[in-house]
């Protein structure tokens, strides 16, 4: 996908949650996200989980895979930053299966997220890297192909899969 | 008054049956020796996310009712999930508090606002269900199979010794990662 990122549907990244099969979403409120979450809002198939924290959202998605829920993460990239230990401890030591759509708020969408000059988007990649957890940019509409193989490789893995949201939902 | 973490973890394990029981810090160990089960969650290495590990599970099977074993410096960790806990508000919850006021691996350091602090009033006023407290273990002999039966999220304060018995257990610390498995087996047949 060429720069500018283009901004997403948030009916298509629902769609697209819903091929996953996801009955869950848990989430620290991402402006970034926000059509999105009001459009979860008005569904009833999958039951959105408000956290305070990201570490608690951390926990809840790991609480929901044992007992067999299929779930997703929706939080921020600031979100991202302040949940690195319990990342490390359940994603990582555990084994988790998280898979989180992480939104890049205030993203140049000019410019590779690596070549932002904020560090809260510039620094998010190199710490998903740093932490060994694999991540896809949806920077566009036909990126959302990438969403379904990112979820089911989280779940093969058992370990947690990123997917970063290059431009603000539609 | 105090009660010893033993009796209490004792009277708790008399009333489990086929309770998902979630366990973290100085309580983790003792109550794996006292009540050993397929359905036994650890939370070590990530210091304040028993309860909301709890919630998930509980979230996912609503028909299982499940029991957080939480210390009072680590629900002060993630204090905002009692918040959480009570938004999602499942009915199969019961939030046990062992507080003895103090950080007791690192040394016994007190918590913040040791003297003051009141856990159940603040469980109530996130909005959990019910909030009870105890320094009796008569009473909550009495009480615990009753409470544990209750429509949740119920919340439970514990004052406990500060050092007992349980405080040095020579139990082995359990796998977290292969109860996590062993969990998920037990309830959806899945590895």
């Amino acid at each position: 996908m060429p720069l500018p990122a283009e901004s997403v549907p948030a009916q298509t990244l629902l769609d697209a949650l819903r091929r996953c099969g996801v009955k869950f979403i848990v989430s620290v409120p991402d402006t970034h996200q926000k059509s999105l979450l009001a459009l979860l809002d008005t569904v009833h198939d999958i039951r959105v989980i408000t956290c305070c924290t990201e570490d608690e959202a951390v926990c809840v998605a790991m609480g929901l895979w044992i007992g067999g829920a299929p779930v997703a993460m929706m939080i921020q990239h600031a979100g991202l930053y302040a949940c690195v230990n319990h990342l490390r401890g359940v994603g990582l030591d555990l084994k988790a299966p998280l898979f989180m759509l992480i939104g890049l708020l205030g993203r140049d969408v000019n410019k590779a997220p690596r070549d932002n000059t904020g560090s809260m988007v510039r620094l998010a990649e190199p710490l998903l890297d740093t932490l060994g957890i694999k991540h896809y940019l949806v920077d566009g509409p036909e990126d959302v192909r990438l969403i379904e193989p990112a979820y089911r490789e989280a779940l093969n893995r058992e370990a947690p899969v990123a997917v970063l949201i290059g431009a603000q939902t539609a | 008054m105090t009660i010893s973490r033993g009796d209490a973890l004792r009277a708790i394990a008399q009333h489990r049956d086929q309770r998902i029981v979630v366990s973290t810090m100085q309580v983790l160990r003792p109550w794996h020796a006292l009540s050993p089960s397929e359905l036994n969650l650890s939370c070590i290495g990530f210091m304040g996310g028993a309860s909301t590990l709890g919630l998930g599970v509980a979230l996912a099977q609503p028909e299982r009712r499940v029991v957080i074993l939480d210390g009072d410096g680590s629900l002060l960790m993630q204090l905002g999930s009692i918040a959480t806990i009570a938004g999602a508000a499942p009915a199969n919850f019961c939030h046990i508090l062992f507080q003895n006021g103090v950080y007791e691996t690192s040394g016994s350091q007190p918590i913040a606002s040791a003297e003051a602090i009141d856990f159940a009033q603040m469980a109530k006023g996130a909005g959990y269900k019910a909030a009870y407290s105890f320094d009796d273990v008569g009473r909550f002999r009495e009480e615990v199979a009753g409470i544990l039966d209750e429509d949740g999220p119920v919340f439970v304060v514990l004052k406990i010794d500060q050092r007992d018995e349980m405080a040095d257990w020579d139990a082995p610390s359990p796998s977290p990662l292969a109860e996590t498995r062993t969990v998920r087996k037990s309830l959806t047949g899945d590895k």
